[in-house]
C-alpha cells in the first residue's frame, strides 16, 4: 500500500489543481473557523443580556468541550473541496487513459483501487489532523482560564469528522468510478450531497419519522449536527451507535460496488 | 513453448461480435503481426491479452501460464494511443511506469536515448508532437529491457524517417531475441518487419502462419505472375497464348503479364519463346506482395 501511495505521489506532485484545491482547504477552513470564533466571542464579550442568553442556548461552541464539535462541523463545510479533488484525481485517469496504462504496465485492477484508497486515507488523516489542530487552537485561545473542562472532553467529534470524511470520499470515489466523466461526476456528486441527500432527509423525517437519519450521508452528517442549532430543536432520537454502524455499512457497500465494478468492467474512456 | 497462446477468444458488445473464437500461438523469437482492416478486432484482441478488456469467452496464456498482472510487468506494451499524464515531463511519466513495473528509475535515460527523446526529457508531455508522444510510448515499453513486446500500430503519427527508425528498432530488438507482437493495418509494414502474421477480418481469424506461408498459400491457389517483353510484343503475345499452362495474358505498360500454373518456371518460358523465334528482352517473376495475398484472403470491397 505504501508503494502504491508512492506511485500516486509521483502522479500528483506536479498537478497544479491538486495543490490549489488542497491549499484552499488547508487555508480556508482554519482561517474561516478562527475568524468565526473570534467574531462570536467578541459578540459574547458585550455581556449584553441577549448575547449571554444566546451563548447559554448554544452552549459556547468555541470553548472546550464544544469546540471539538464546532471544529468538526466547520471542517465538514469545507470538505467538499477535497471530495471534488478526489473525483478529479480519478476521472483524470480515465480522461488521460492512464487507468488503462497502469493496468497494462502491471497493476492489477485491485492495485488501482487500493492506490486511490491510499490517497483517500491521506486526505482523511490530513483533514482530521487539521480539524484537531484548529479545534485545539481555537479552544486554547477562547476558553476562559477559569474553565475546569478537560482539554479532550468531547474529542469524539474529531472521530465523527473522520467518519464523515470517509463516507463523503467513498461516495466521491463511487461516483467517479461509475460516471467516469469529470464534469458530470462533479455535478452528480454535488447534487447528491447538497440537494438529494437533504431532500430525502426532509421527506423521511416528516411526521416525527427517524428514517431520514439513515439516508446516504445523513448518518455521518447527523453525528456532527449544526453546533449553532439549539439542542431543544434537535429531533433525532436514534443513537450515535446506530448512526455510526449505518455509516460504516454505507462505506462498506460503496467499497464493494467500487471494487466489483472496476474489476469486472472493460477499461474504456 | 509458445510465448502467447490465444485460445478461442470471443468478445461481444451486445449483438456485435468484435471477436469470434480466435485461436493462435505466438512462437518465441518471432515478430508476430496481427493484420486487419480498421475495426477488424486487432486492438480488442490486444486489449484482452493486456487485461484492459474482458473476453466474453475463451482464454489466453503467457508462457503457458494464466495471464496475470505480475506477468504484465515483464511485458512492454503500447496499446492504441500513448497514454500519459499531460502535466508531467517525459522523465516523470516514465518514472510512474517504471515504478508500476517494479523497475528502478535508472533505466529511464537509456530508453529515452533509444527513441531519440533524451533532449526533450524534461518537457511536459502535452508539449510533445504526435510523433514524440509515440516515441515516449515506445520508450516506456522498453523499460527494464523486457523479452516480450506488444505494439499496437507502433508507427502511428511518425514521419517517414521516424517510421524507418522504429521499424529498424523492432528488427534490432527481434535480433536480440525478443518476441514482438504487433498489430497493424499497414500491409507494407507487416511484410517488412514481421516473420509471422495472423489476418483478422470482422473479428474472425482468416489465416495464420509465417509470412512466407501466407504468400505461398495464396500463390498456390491462384498461380504465379510473370512479366515478359520483346521487341515484337504482338508476336510474343500470340505465341504465349498458345503455350500450355498459361491461363491469362494481358499487355500492360509495354510488357506482357502472364499468369501461369505453378508447374511452369521462368526458364521454361524463355526457352519456349526462343524456340518459337522470339528473343525476350525482359523476364521477371512477379513476387506476390502481402497486399495481394491480403486482398485475396479478405476480399476487395472497401468495407472488408
Amino acid at each position: 500500500m505504501i508503494q502504491l501511495l508512492r506511485i500516486e505521489w509521483l502522479k500528483i506532485r506536479s498537478y497544479k489543481t491538486f495543490w490549489i484545491l488542497l491549499g484552499a482547504f488547508i487555508i480556508l477552513f482554519p482561517v474561516t473557523y478562527y475568524f468565526s470564533a473570534s467574531k462570536y466571542m467578541e459578540t459574547i464579550d458585550n455581556r449584553s443580556q441577549e448575547s449571554t442568553m444566546i451563548n447559554a442556548i448554544l452552549g459556547a461552541p468555541f470553548v472546550f468541550p464544544k469546540v471539538w464539535h464546532s471544529a468538526a462541523w466547520f471542517g465538514g463545510l469545507f470538505f467538499l473541496l477535497l471530495g471534488m479533488l478526489f473525483i478529479l484525481l480519478i476521472t483524470n485517469e480515465v480522461q488521460y487513459r492512464t487507468h488503462r496504462q497502469n493496468i497494462i504496465d502491471g497493476w492489477s485492477r485491485t492495485d488501482f483501487i487500493l492506490a486511490k484508497t491510499s490517497v483517500m486515507i491521506c486526505f482523511i488523516l490530513l483533514s482530521t489532523l487539521l480539524v484537531f489542530l484548529s479545534g485545539l487552537m481555537v479552544g486554547l485561545v477562547f476558553t476562559p482560564s477559569s474553565s475546569s473542562t478537560g482539554l479532550f472532553e468531547g474529542i469524539k467529534y474529531v472521530g465523527y469528522f473522520a467518519l464523515m470524511a470517509t463516507e463523503y470520499l467513498m461516495l466521491a470515489f463511487l461516483v467517479a468510478i461509475l460516471i467516469k466523466r469529470t464534469g458530470l461526476a462533479i455535478i452528480i456528486y454535488f447534487t447528491s450531497v447538497c440537494i438529494i441527500d437533504n431532500l430525502l432527509w426532509i421527506l423521511l423525517t416528516l411526521k416525527d419519522s427517524q428514517l431520514g437519519y439513515f439516508v446516504l450521508l445523513e448518518p455521518s452528517d447527523s453525528l456532527v449536527p449544526n453546533p449553532f442549532k439549539p439542542s431543544m430543536l434537535e429531533k433525532r432520537k436514534v443513537s450515535d451507535t446506530s448512526l455510526l454502524l449505518t455509516a460504516l455499512a454505507y462505506i462498506g457497500s460503496f467499497g464493494y460496488i467500487i471494487l466489483g465494478s472496476f474489476r469486472r468492467s472493460d477499461l474504456k474512456t | 513453448m509458445s510465448i502467447l497462446s490465444v485460445i478461442g477468444i470471443s468478445k461481444n458488445y451486445g449483438p456485435i461480435k468484435a471477436l469470434h473464437d480466435v485461436s493462435f500461438e505466438v512462437p518465441q523469437g518471432s515478430v508476430f503481426g496481427i493484420l486487419g482492416p480498421n475495426g477488424s478486432g486487432k486492438t480488442t484482441l490486444l486489449g484482452i491479452i493486456t487485461d484492459v478488456l474482458k473476453a466474453s469467452s475463451g482464454n489466453y496464456l503467457w508462457l503457458g501460464k494464466q495471464g496475470s498482472h505480475e506477468q504484465r510487468k515483464q511485458i512492454g506494451t503500447l496499446l492504441e494511443t500513448p497514454n500519459f499524464y499531460p502535466y508531467l515531463s517525459g522523465t516523470d511519466n516514465l518514472a510512474v511506469a517504471a515504478a508500476i513495473k517494479g523497475r528502478g528509475a535508472n533505466d529511464i535515460d537509456r530508453v529515452l536515448e533509444m527513441v531519440n527523446l533524451f533532449q526533450r526529457r524534461k518537457s511536459r508531455f502535452n508539449t510533445y508532437s504526435l510523433g514524440m508522444k509515440q516515441r515516449l510510448a515506445i520508450a516506456s515499453t522498453l523499460l527494464g529491457n523486457p523479452d516480450i513486446l506488444v505494439f499496437d500500430e507502433p508507427t502511428n503519427g511518425l514521419d517517414p524517417a521516424g517510421i524507418a527508425e522504429i521499424r529498424q528498432l523492432i528488427k534490432e530488438l527481434n535480433r536480440q531475441g525478443k518476441t514482438i507482437i504487433m498489430a497493424s493495418h499497414i500491409l507494407d509494414e507487416v511484410e517488412k518487419v514481421c516473420t509471422h502474421v495472423a489476418i483478422l477480418q470482422k473479428g474472425v481469424l482468416k489465416t495464420v502462419g509465417t509470412v512466407e506461408q501466407i504468400l505461398l498459400g495464396t500463390q498456390g491457389e491462384n498461380g504465379q505472375t510473370i512479366n515478359i517483353a520483346s521487341d515484337d510484343l504482338a508476336k510474343l503475345e500470340a505465341i504465349v497464348r498458345e503455350m500450355p499452362g498459361v491461363s491469362s495474358v494481358r499487355i500492360t505498360d509495354g510488357v506482357i503479364e502472364i499468369t501461369t500454373n505453378n508447374s511452369i518456371d521462368p526458364a521454361q518460358i524463355n526457352r519456349y519463346c526462343f524456340e518459337k523465334g522470339v528473343v525476350l528482352n525482359s523476364l521477371s517473376l512477379k513476387r506476390k506482395s502481402l497486399e495481394t495475398s491480403f486482398l485475396e484472403i479478405t476480399g476487395k470491397k472497401s468495407d472488408r
